[in-house]
């Protein structure tokens, strides 16, 4: 469809700019805030802000703790295990995007 | 609709016991859940697995399944029998792995829509009022960073009618790319995830950016990459040539005696931003083939000329 027929144009905020609070967190997931908490306790995410009336959150945040609920309710991983698990994933994605650009520049230069 | 052969979904044959299925379930799930594996569609095969699992794993349904009896193929043109299920009933303990909302025409003939209990629909205390917030990722072009952007998303969501069945609903959104937005990063749009159940606030969207990989240009932050071929000369004598940049072609300077590998930097030519990211071209020195008696002589004569070890360091 070409976005000229569609009159509305939706701008939204980049939440990087404006991180969530807590409960913006546990709405935007779908979980309890206590959940999040022992996320926070466990190291699993970081928000910024030292105690948790002061707690933002950015998008990593949201995406870990979207990511953390699945494992839980699909795999059954306690939070130790979650923890591993996320952070392992994100080295495995780091490796795998370096190895596609060396294999994109070798491509490139045969 | 066509036959699914939960068994071969989760590589079991028809008489594999109940710790033979969790077990086959646990090990596939790891497989293939999409937030651990990067399979290709994984997700479908992981939708696959819970909807075969949610299956097996329950005696009452495992034995309506067999009921069908065990020469049918996967794919093949499928109708239950008439009164098939006779005798059974399915309690629809709720659905702990994947979605029921995904599960295939095949399941729901069979099983129906009952039980429909999976983690989407619990709600909170206080929130029943307002829709659920919702989530999507966009994939978006580099260029698209660099200028702003107008994309049309697409978006499917399950939803209850007025029947009170779920559908899948399709929509289309006109979503304003902010100027500078990076991948990783999180488009909120107000009021655009799902509708509320009553007169109650509608949930946000939350999109999710990425970036499409580009043929010439790779990101890593804010800054922005580019690999440039050049010679073996620019690269020894210096030159001025004109490189593509997102925002257009501008000059570079190669300073003499450039090494392969060399970063020069074009401060500020990044993603944009409040504090924009910087653009590094990367020297690739590309060496002309010797296929000409002339392309020889001149590897020749540098042969000759040039005092040249590379390999000093390795003793060499």
């Amino acid at each position: 469809m070409n976005p000229k027929d569609l009159p509305l144009v939706h701008t939204g905020t980049i939440i990087e700019d404006d991180p969530l609070t807590l409960a913006e967190l546990c709405r935007a997931c779908g979980v309890h805030a206590d959940w999040v908490i022992s996320l926070v306790e466990e190291g699993i995410i970081e928000p910024d802000g030292k105690e948790i009336h002061l707690w933002h959150f950015s998008g990593e945040s949201l995406v870990r703790v979207r990511s953390a609920l699945r494992l839980q309710r699909d795999l059954g991983i306690n939070l130790a295990g979650i923890g591993l698990a996320l952070d392992l994933v994100e080295e495995l994605e780091k490796l795998r995007t370096q190895l596609n650009q060396t294999e994109n520049f070798r491509k490139h230069k045969a | 609709m066509q036959y699914k052969d939960y068994y071969q979904v989760m590589g079991l044959s028809r008489d594999a016991n109940q710790d033979e299925i969790k077990r086959a379930y646990r090990k596939l799930a790891r497989k293939y859940h999409p937030d651990v594996s990067k399979e290709t569609d994984a997700e479908a095969k992981f939708k696959e697995l819970g909807e075969a699992y949610e299956v097996l794993k329950d005696p009452e349904k495992r034995a309506a399944y067999h009921q069908l009896g065990a020469n049918w193929q996967t794919g093949q043109d499928f109708k239950p029998p008439p009164n098939w299920n006779e005798g059974f009933e399915f309690k629809g303990g709720g659905f702990t792995g994947s979605d029921a909302a995904d599960f295939s025409d095949f399941f729901e003939q069979l099983f129906g829509r009952t039980g429909f209990h999976s983690a989407h629909t619990e709600r909170h205390f206080g929130e029943h009022l307002r829709g659920q917030d919702s989530h999507a990722k966009i994939h978006i072009d580099l260029e698209d960073s660099y200028h702003g952007a107008t994309r049309t998303i697409s978006l499917s969501a399950p939803e209850m009618n007025a029947q009170g069945q779920l559908q899948v609903k399709h929509r289309s959104l006109n979503v304003k790319i902010p100027k500078g937005v990076k991948p990783g990063q999180h488009i909120k749009l107000a009021g655009q995830g799902n509708p509320a159940l009553g007169s109650g606030q509608a949930g946000d969207l939350f999109l999710e950016i990425a970036f499409n990989n580009h043929p010439l240009y790779r990101v890593s932050e804010t800054d922005v990459y580019l690999d440039l071929p050049i010679t073996p000369w620019e690269a020894a004598l210096g030159a001025k040539i004109k490189i593509p940049t997102p925002e257009g072609k501008v000059d570079l300077k190669i300073p003499p005696n450039s090494r392969q590998g060399g970063k020069l930097r074009l401060a500020g030519r990044g993603l944009p931003g409040k504090v924009p990211g910087d653009f590094y071209v990367e020297l690739q020195i590309a060496l002309p083939p010797a296929n000409t008696e002339q392309a020889k002589a001149v590897y020749q004569n540098m042969q000759q000329t040039l005092d040249f070890n590379p390999r000093q360091t390795m003793g060499g």
